[in-house]
């Protein structure tokens, strides 16, 4: 039996103050929060983190992808993901 | 005889600055569409920021917070003026200038010791000249702003604003509304002025990481300075909206210039002809006669 919300995608936008770097739909994500990694699935309960210095990875049905951050936040509402960072780039 | 050649000079050295005035026009209406572009791109951001501040945001954190606090009287500011670093943008700088002196002269009549930030150098210049002290004056920000610029202008002024060194930040900046209207706007950045009146967030029961508080302490600072940012990007798209307009005037007066001078020109030459002709056969009759 798989983790309730496994599998299913969710919204996702990864934004800095320059661009959008990422928006679309993810099955799966994990964000560096400032105090170790926190990793959200479908209908993860509404959430307002810190991030600290780390990498983001998230699960696309394309695959897997993975981006710097260092400080900012993510908010999780309504299987709205939003994570603000003032930068991100892709590694 | 002389007439026609002073005019036909007249018309090539319009011409020739027609053709610079229209290039400048061509070259500023690419940049500020790529300008726009980074403006709008700038705006899910900023959105996003706004939206958890005033859901985080509620009054009775203002005394436990240094980059809260509402100063009841201000003694000590600082007023940030961007400009551009070139010229050739019609009122552009004027405009910038004027308001931030106007807004110099209140603060100082309400007996607020200002300290004095300019950026660009037509801004430099002009306050050099009027030998008005600066505390800082910044060339190296270009027209396409980074957020590395936005904080490297208001990182150095947060804590003196949260020490109490300073009671105020303001900015003046254009505000870029669309490529035609780009007003003077000042923006006060410190103290922050919450985005809406808190409340939303704790009726979602959101989970928090640390803690409410903590969250809001972090996201404010980046709310400043993404506040900058944006300034310093508006600025950038309105100068290349005012130097397009202002040259797209420039070379719709050269157009008109080069028309009355042609006509001038035409009515000249056909003066000269027509003596000439009569000359010839004035002289001929009079060998005739």
């Amino acid at each position: 039996m798989a983790v309730p919300g496994s599998g299913r995608p969710f919204n996702l936008s990864v934004i800095t103050p320059e661009h959008n770097v990422f928006e679309g739909p993810v099955k799966f994500l994990v964000v560096p929060a400032f105090d170790g990694e926190i990793g959200i699935l479908r209908d993860h309960a509404p959430l307002m983190a810190l991030l600290g210095e780390g990498t983001l990875r998230l699960v696309t049905e394309q695959g897997t992808r993975r981006f710097r951050v260092s400080g900012g936040f993510v908010q999780v509402l309504d299987n709205e993901v939003s994570v603000l960072s003032e930068s991100a780039a892709e590694a | 005889m002389s007439k026609t050649r002073d005019i036909r000079r007249r018309i090539r050295s319009i011409q020739s600055t027609r053709q610079i005035t229209h290039t400048m026009e061509m070259v500023a209406a690419s940049k500020l569409r790529r300008a726009q572009d980074r403006v709008r791109a700038a705006r899910p951001y900023a959105a996003k920021l706004a939206e958890v501040i005033s859901s985080l945001f509620a009054p009775e954190l203002a005394e436990k917070y240094p980059i809260l606090r509402q100063p009841a009287k201000l003694r000590r500011s600082a007023l940030v003026l961007i400009t551009s670093n070139r010229g050739l943008a019609g009122g552009f700088n004027v405009n910038l200038i004027r308001m931030a002196r106007s807004l110099l002269g209140e603060l100082r009549d309400d007996g607020v010791d200002v300290e004095f930030h300019v950026i660009g150098r037509k801004g430099i210049n002009f306050f050099q000249f009027r030998r008005e002290p600066m505390a800082s004056r910044r060339q190296d920000i270009t027209d396409r702003p980074s957020m590395e610029d936005a904080r490297s202008v208001i990182d150095p002024l947060i804590p003196r604003f949260e020490s109490g060194e300073l009671d105020a930040i303001d900015v003046v900046y254009a505000h870029f509304k669309n490529a035609l209207s780009t007003p003077p706007t000042r923006m006060r950045v410190l103290p922050v002025s919450p985005p809406g009146e808190g409340r939303g967030a704790r009726a979602h029961n959101y989970l928090f990481e640390p803690s409410a508080e903590e969250i809001l302490t972090t996201v404010l600072p980046l709310y400043v300075r993404n506040a900058v940012y944006r300034a310093l990007v508006e600025s950038a798209a309105a100068e290349q909206g005012a130097r397009m307009t202002a040259m797209k005037n420039a070379t719709d007066n050269a157009d008109e210039l080069i028309k009355t001078l042609t006509l001038q020109y035409n009515k000249a030459r056909q003066a000269q002809i027509t003596q000439e002709l009569t000359e010839i056969t004035g002289g001929s009759e009079a060998l005739r006669g």
